[in-house]
């Protein structure tokens, strides 16, 4: 890995820099909480955001997209191109880079790669940033605190300076050319790694270290406990509609008003979902909140694991703010906790 | 030249009950779409657009509003009778909407309203109830009001087919998406949490709570949601009221 020291003043710089050749996607306010959202001067970003509602999963995988147009009287695809916008998302914590890594996974898998999803991909760069964990931050905990691939750059903040991790020829001629970047000293690596203790002593002591989580998994599969997660539950999906790498999604055929053409659209949807699991004769697999929150929970700290060999969980804690009836993976990790795990 | 793909437009019926006929008048608002519509379907009763009475022949019955005199439950039969296709306009004839909130203590309404003596011209008056408690419903068409494009793919549904199910989640999920926080972080009461999603989230997109005009869903979990309110400082009544105003039909059977 390539490292660059730039001073903060020259954010704006690579940001316009950037601007020039592609959309850029940084994270600004919404009402009391933050998106990702399009931006078009330096100074609508919000870089010290502590998280953003949902993800920047959007931009590679929108809630709702036309995979293909149709002529509903001939039977007949008319139109199958993909719109894809370049893109630079700028600000992207290392627990995103880490899910965008595990939907990169999924979607690029060889054995069927998606179309889609490659050539959001394959269009968009990601600059990353380092960041202070807020109270609901687990990321230390699923190994996705530090993003060591997935990124184009990569900025830590070392006070009043950048120490940027290159990850892309495509972005360092970007850096090089807006920016003046150095040499790392070691005044500046002693920086980075003050920097990065202070991040790992500012995580929530109140969230358990829990060791093999996947194992304790199987172990209480059948614990009361999932009955009083379920008991909560409003079903709403929210958990998975804020969710870095929750990557269900539905397909639909919709009529225009004429009733002659449509759109085949691909739309997200989540596993917590009543009618997820349903099937043709009208059975649902998982019939009750319990087996879909526990479901979900299995997929994120145990299924991924087995198939993937990481957590799907980032620890980004999204869906600890996002449900209203305070069900997340920490619930999940208190209860083995007081089992004494 | 066919505006179906099958050939066959329907004959199509549009009937007002007790409602503002606001979801009627959004029919109409869907100006770029009404001269397709019309090649889609033959339109041969529309109350809001003329004083005819309902023919004998139609194929699709579209009914706005609540049930709530034996007259229009006598004429939610005949079109039962008639129509191969019911479908429900708005949440008046969805869940009772806005007639529905005299159903509680009904008796108790109309002695408030019209003492001793009901007038003729309201008719023989009943306790309101949605139409699909006076005969089977195929389809329904949610919110107060309907969204036109939820109209339009209502008829499709019955001309060309479509096996999508109504969705059963609460709201909140689709509302994260569009990114907008939420109300209970500002200390106000929001009906998301137990309303039928598949609107989009519309108001709470445009700066409204949610009023719950889908109607609960069938998943709604309305204890777990109460406790939430009262945790985020919304007293149960206040909740218990917000519920009523599209539900009381349903709560009144014991939701």
């Amino acid at each position: 890995m390539l490292y660059r020291v730039i001073d903060s003043q020259e954010l704006p710089a690579l940001v316009e820099a950037f601007m020039e050749d592609y959309e850029v996607i940084a994270p600004v306010e919404s009402g009391a909480s933050y998106a990702f959202e399009k931006v078009t001067s330096f100074d609508e970003i919000k870089l010290d955001y502590p998280t953003t509602i949902t993800s920047c999963k959007k931009y590679v995988l929108p809630p709702r997209e036309t995979l293909f147009k149709f002529d509903a009287l001939n039977n007949e695809v008319t139109d199958f191109t993909v719109k894809v916008t370049p893109r630079v998302i700028f600000g992207a914590h290392a627990c995103d880079i880490n899910a965008l890594n595990s939907l990169d996974m999924v979607f690029e898998d060889s054995r069927y790669r998606d179309p889609y999803y490659e050539a959001r991909r394959g269009a968009t760069l990601i600059i990353g940033i380092s960041c202070t964990p807020t109270e609901s931050c687990f990321c230390h905990l699923m190994e996705a605190d530090e993003a060591r691939t997935g990124y184009d750059l990569f900025l830590q903040d070392i006070g009043g300076r950048y120490l940027v991790s290159i990850g892309s020829v495509t972005a360092a001629n970007v850096l090089e050319s807006a920016c003046n970047p150095r040499e790392a000293t070691d005044e500046d690596r002693i920086a980075f790694r003050q920097a990065t203790r202070k991040r790992q002593e500012s995580f929530n002591e109140e969230i358990p270290d829990v060791q093999e989580i996947a194992m304790l998994m199987d172990a209480f599969h059948s614990d009361p406990f999932w009955d009083e997660l379920g008991s909560r539950c409003l079903a709403c999906t929210a958990c998975s509609s804020v969710c870095p790498t929750c990557f269900c999604f539905d397909i639909a055929d919709t009529l225009g008003p004429d009733g002659k053409t449509g759109r085949r659209e691909r739309i997200w949807d989540a596993c917590t979902s009543p009618q997820f699991a349903m099937v043709t004769g009208g059975h649902n697999f998982r019939d009750s909140n319990r087996n879909r929150v526990r479901h979900r929970m299995y997929h994120k700290l145990n299924g991924f694991l087995a198939t993937h060999d990481r957590m799907l969980c980032t620890g980004c804690g999204r869906c600890v703010r996002a449900c209203k009836a305070h069900i997340s993976p920490i619930e999940v990790l208190k209860f083995f906790e007081e089992k004494g795990a | 030249m066919s505006g179906t793909l099958h050939g066959k437009r329907p004959k199509v019926a549009i009937i007002g009950l007790a409602s503002c006929f606001g979801c009627q008048l959004q029919i109409t608002n869907m100006e770029p779409h009404l001269l397709s519509l019309l090649d889609q379907i033959e339109l041969v009763h529309w109350q809001l657009a003329s004083s005819d009475p309902l023919p004998e022949d139609f194929d699709i019955a579209v009914v706005e509003g609540a049930v709530t005199t034996k007259e229009a439950l006598e004429t939610m039969r005949r079109v039962r009778r008639r129509a191969s296709v019911v479908i429900a306009l708005g949440a008046c004839a969805v869940t009772a909407g806005i007639p529905g909130i005299a159903a509680p203590e009904f008796d108790d309404h109309l002695q408030t309203v019209y003492g001793t003596q009901v007038p003729q011209a309201a008719g023989n008056v009943i306790s309101p109830v949605p139409i699909s408690q006076v005969v089977p419903v195929d389809w329904e068409v949610r919110c107060c009001p309907i969204d036109p494009a939820d109209f339009m793919a209502a008829l499709h549904r019955f001309i060309v087919g479509s096996n999508k199910l109504p969705s059963t989640a609460t709201l909140c999920g689709e509302c994260k998406r569009n990114e907008r926080g939420c109300f209970y972080g500002r200390g106000q009461l929001c009906m998301g949490l137990v309303t039928r999603a598949g609107c989009g989230a519309r108001c709470p997109n445009l700066g409204r709570a949610c009023n719950g005009c889908a109607g609960l869903s069938p998943q709604a979990n309305v204890a777990a949601a109460r406790r939430m309110a009262q945790d985020a400082g919304i007293g149960e009544a206040r909740f218990n009221t917000a519920l009523q105003l599209f539900n009381s039909v349903e709560l009144q059977a014991g939701a």
